[in-house]
């Protein structure tokens, strides 16, 4: 079984991120870059697929700050083989954008699944998964927590609302966004990971004549305004018991201090 | 006149059959011990090749004696024939020990000499000369007698000494009741059998052989010279006085002989195969010990990272692990042990030798552990670090150190128990929580998951700016490590600590967002690698810092810089703050006022055990006029607070009890106001304890600078302070 997983790149989240000067994009110069965790698992599930059905992994993702680090990694892993998309990819690609790079690389390739994350920071709705089945014309499913497969058909575990899970049979190949793998991401030990980038080679792959139409503009990144219901207490714990007590009985929620 | 010649006959009464007996006996004896020997010593060459050269090495500059460089042969000898190591905190086993293994020496030479003069001088000078000659005679004979009587009284109390107390003890460290408990039970049995086999077979042929010798006075008719023979004629005097003729004596003689004699060599026989063989591998272990491969561990040396096999090891760990006397000191001391974990020092060490010895094919007569279900070091095949020693077993230690310290024959615990972590790290078997540590110090530098920049932000709240040693030069540069930077508690003490150093003048600076995790525990864990990496991010920054030496916070990063680091080409001293702070108090007089108080001070593992500082932080104490009331475990028997080694970041649940908990137990018995710390994992790790064991209010955890700016302060207000106490 041959396996594609989209990796990419996110800024990190402990960071203290900031919008950069044309205020439609995060300060991308000063912020460390690490692997959309969501991807991780995507890899992790692609990986217990090999070791349960044999294959290869194949790990595939847009040239972007320290992506190599990913890379390298998956290889440490696991994964059999690493490709970067190069081309005019510039601060922050567009999912559709994204999409379209990857979709045009995977067409050519051998392929049974097709795993990425079920989102990201910056694509909370999830369309990756989604533009790429229907840019390769090949069924889709979302938020997969776990993939066995039979034949030429793969069972696939979904989590749905009120904490119901479902089964469902669908025929390869196939697109899919994982929420989280059978088993938490392995760790792989700094000294593998440096021996994969003296031995191993990322390959890549320039990309040439996509088209991904209509794509929405951002006209305006900010972090959400303070609403000015918030107010911060201060003092000693007596004297902040005593306010959050007054603010009670100013709301109604308890009863006056001298009432009965 | 009829010329006295002071000697006595070999081989008195027997027959010549009794004599082939005795000789084809004695050489199959032989033969099997020597077997047994060679086997041994080939399971040994089996190892990685001993290290030899650091006895010879060149030193770096900075290494310290008994710390980073090897314990001298001069020395270990010196120990070896004191028994130094093992009187170390228990000098009645070690006095009785002392006697038996002088002794037991003497006794050996005592038959050397006889076999020399009978077999060899006797029998060259029968086939070559013209008549035997024996120098078994005369004052020679006399001294024999007198000297050797004293070795079989050493023995006799020593060994009496030993069985009595052994049969008195109630200690956990002889129940041999073990750390993990397989699913399927075990049984000690054959152990507990093979010791008194030991006991109780040596004292045997020691008695048998004091009887003869009273036997053939009392059957010579007490030749006065014989008197030299001191107890072997006071016995044979006991002996005729209740009635023992001499004729029944030669009688007796006889049959006491064989006895003694079948036991003896039944003995020599038994050693390679038994836990007598410490009487060779011990001394032999302690003379090739590297009391610094616990401070400086070894790289990962091998086509693949941590051990495996057999042939992974080194030839002196597998010496050591047939060194183990199963004495149980390590047992008793060992924090994950006392605290429920299922790790013990020495059933890792007994697991590790039953498995090494089947591995080549070796066997024990009775000293091993049986299984109804093969498990663990009983496991056909699976994986050393995983099935034969369990994962669980392994993140236990909080390589605290203190059984390479108890051990009193110089096995190290700790460097095996790392590589065989490693093995663990390898294949990705470890803690969620210890993983999500790893990967946060392989892309954030520290294990908080924070970012690099936050590194400094406890500074915002000085009221001052501290100099940045990458832009300007200082004569400190001050290395805080993760906690004391990340941690909302330990901010108020970076605080201080930078407020104290700042009023008392001393050129210190940082290094913000360029420090990394120092990885002392991050090596301890397992993850090399990731070690080096950080090795490497902190070398690049200290290259651009100017500055002429190091302190620390963290003891933990003290020891891997100030032992490791050089290794990797830090040339620079390091310090810990403690020796930064006495320094600058101990040249500044009444720059402390006298606070009072009764206080206790808890060495950390890293500072004291590992390095040796344990008066520094002691002095700074009584300079703040504090009185110092020592908890029964100090300096070298400190016990764990049990974060070390990694286990911060691991789970705690498996514990009955956190060796912090019983730690402020052990404080809270004195009835001290403060308990005094120097490491700011200590100051979590008791702080939370304080709470668990209900001594809120009533004992407080401080760091020693907490103490030291207080009394600093006091001086600064000009009050009363120094009246009071």
């Amino acid at each position: 079984m041959n396996i594609i997983v989209a990796m990419r790149q996110l800024a990190d989240l402990v960071e203290e991120l900031e919008v950069d000067s044309s205020g439609t994009d995060i300060d991308r110069e000063f912020v460390k870059f690490v692997s959309n965790e969501w991807d991780e698992a995507a890899l992790e599930e692609a990986l217990c697929l090999k070791e349960a059905y044999g294959g290869t992994v194949t790990v595939v993702g847009i040239e972007e700050v320290d992506f190599h680090q990913t890379l390298h990694a998956a290889l440490a892993k696991g994964a059999d083989r690493a490709v970067e998309l190069t081309g005019d990819f510039e601060g922050w690609i567009p999912t559709r954008q994204r999409a379209a790079a990857l979709a045009w690389f995977i067409r050519e390739c051998d392929f049974d699944l097709v795993l990425t994350g079920v989102q990201a920071a910056d694509d909370l709705n999830g369309q990756l998964a989604g533009a790429i089945g229907a840019m390769l014309g090949v069924a889709h499913a979302s938020v997969v927590t776990n993939i066995s497969v039979e034949g030429s058909e793969a069972h696939i575990t979904q989590e749905l609302g009120g904490g119901v899970t479902s089964v469902s049979r669908a025929r390869l190949p196939l697109v899919l966004g994982v929420q989280s793998a059978r088993q938490a991401p392995r760790y792989v030990p700094i000294s593998r990971i440096r021996q994969v980038m003296a031995e191993a080679t990322i390959e890549k792959v320039p990309v040439t004549g996509e088209s991904f139409g209509n794509t929405p503009q951002v006209l305006r990144l900010y972090a959400p305004e303070a609403s000015g219901t918030a107010t911060m207490l201060e003092g000693k714990p007596k004297e902040v018991a005593s306010a959050i007590y007054d603010v009670l009985v100013a709301k109604g929620v308890a009863g006056s201090r001298k009432g009965n | 006149m009829l010329t006295v010649i002071e000697t006595r006959q070999i081989f008195a009464g027997e027959t010549r059959l009794e004599r082939v007996v005795f000789y084809l006996a004695s050489f199959v004896a032989i033969l099997i011990f020597f077997v047994g020997l060679a086997f041994r010593v080939r399971k040994y060459f089996a190892g990685r090749p001993l290290d030899l050269s650091r006895f010879r090495r060149k030193h770096l500059d900075r290494d310290l004696l008994g710390i980073t460089r090897p314990v001298p042969v001069s020395r270990s000898i010196h120990e070896i024939a004191s028994n130094g190591t093992v009187s170390k905190r228990n000098r009645g086993v070690g006095l009785a020990h002392l006697a038996l293994f002088w002794g037991f020496l003497g006794l050996l030479a005592a038959t050397t000499i006889l076999s020399l003069d009978y077999d060899v001088v006797g029998n060259l000078t029968r086939i070559f000369g013209h008549h035997e000659l024996s120098f078994f005679t005369g004052h020679f004979y006399l001294a024999y007698n007198a000297i050797f009587d004293l070795a079989g009284l050493a023995a006799l109390v020593g060994l009496v000494g030993l069985i009595v107390r052994r049969a008195r003890s109630t200690s956990i460290a002889l129940d041999y009741k073990r750390a993990q408990i397989p699913e399927d039970g075990y049984s000690r049995a054959r152990m507990a059998a093979g010791d008194l086999l030991f006991a109780y077979g040596l004292l045997a042929i020691l008695v048998t052989g004091i009887l003869i010798q009273a036997l053939r006075i009392d059957a010579s008719r007490f030749p006065p010279y014989e008197r030299w023979t001191w107890m072997g004629y006071a016995i044979a005097s006991a002996m005729h006085g209740i009635g023992i003729s001499s004729t029944s004596a030669a009688a007796i003689h006889l049959w006491i002989w064989w006895i003694h004699i079948a036991m003896a060599l039944a003995f020599v026989a038994y050693i390679p195969w038994s836990k007598a063989i410490h009487i060779m591998t011990a001394p032999a272990n302690l003379l090739v010990r590297d009391s610094s491969a616990t401070r400086r561990l070894p790289a990962n040396n091998l086509d693949h990272p941590g051990y495996r096999s057999l042939d992974d090891f080194t030839s002196k760990e597998l010496l050591s692990l047939d060194a183990c006397t199963k004495c149980g000191r390590c047992h008793s001391v060992c924090p994950a042990r006392t605290g429920g974990a299922p790790l013990s020092p020495r059933d890792l060490i007994l697991d590790l030798r039953q498995w090494a010895d089947r591995s080549a094919g070796l066997s024990m007569v009775l000293d091993w552990e049986q299984r109804p279900t093969a498990s663990g070091p009983l496991v056909a095949g699976g994986r050393l670090a995983g099935d034969v020693i369990l994962p669980a077993t392994l993140w236990s230690c909080t390589t605290c150190m203190a059984c390479v310290e108890i051990c009193p024959v110089g096995i190290e615990h700790v460097p095996t128990i790392v590589s065989l972590r490693r093995s663990l790290v390898d294949e990705g078997t470890m803690d969620p929580t210890l993983q999500s540590a790893l990967e946060n110090l392989a892309t954030q530098g520290n294990s908080f998951g924070k970012s690099a920049r936050m590194r400094a932000r406890w500074a915002k709240g000085l009221d001052f700016d501290l100099v940045d040693a990458r832009k300007q030069h200082v004569e400190y540069l001050w290395f805080l490590g993760d906690f004391a930077s990340f941690d909302e508690r330990l901010g108020e003490i970076s605080r201080i600590l930078a407020t104290v150093l700042r009023d008392a003048g001393v050129s210190f600076g940082i290094l913000f967002e360029d420090e990394r995790n120092a990885g002392n525990d991050v090596r301890r864990v397992g993850e090399e690698g990731l070690f080096e990496m950080l090795v490497e991010q902190n070398l690049a920054a200290f290259a651009g810092a100017d500055f002429d030496k190091i302190f620390t916070t963290d003891p933990h990063s003290f020891n891997t810089l100030r032992n490791e680091y050089p290794v990797y080409g830090l040339d620079k001293p390091v310090l810990h703050y403690s020796e930064v702070l006495l320094e600058i108090m101990e040249t500044n007089e009444g720059a402390l006022a006298n606070l009072g108080g009764r206080v206790t001070y808890h060495d950390p593992c890293y500072l004291g055990r590992y390095n040796r500082i344990f008066e520094q932080p002691r002095r700074l104490v009584e300079l703040a006029g504090c009185e110092l009331v020592e908890m029964p475990r100090n300096r070298t028997n400190s016990f764990c607070c049990g974060a070390g080694g990694g286990r911060i970041w691991m789970d705690d649940s498996v514990l009955t009890e956190r060796p912090s908990e019983n730690r402020m137990r052990e404080a809270a018995e004195l009835g001290v106001e403060q308990f005094v710390v120097a490491c700011p994992k200590d100051y979590v790790m008791f702080s939370d304890a304080v709470k668990t064991t209900g001594n809120e209010g009533r004992i407080k955890v401080v760091d020693i600078v907490e103490l030291v700016a207080e009394a600093t302060r006091l001086v600064g207000a000009g009050s009363a302070g120094g009246e009071q106490g």
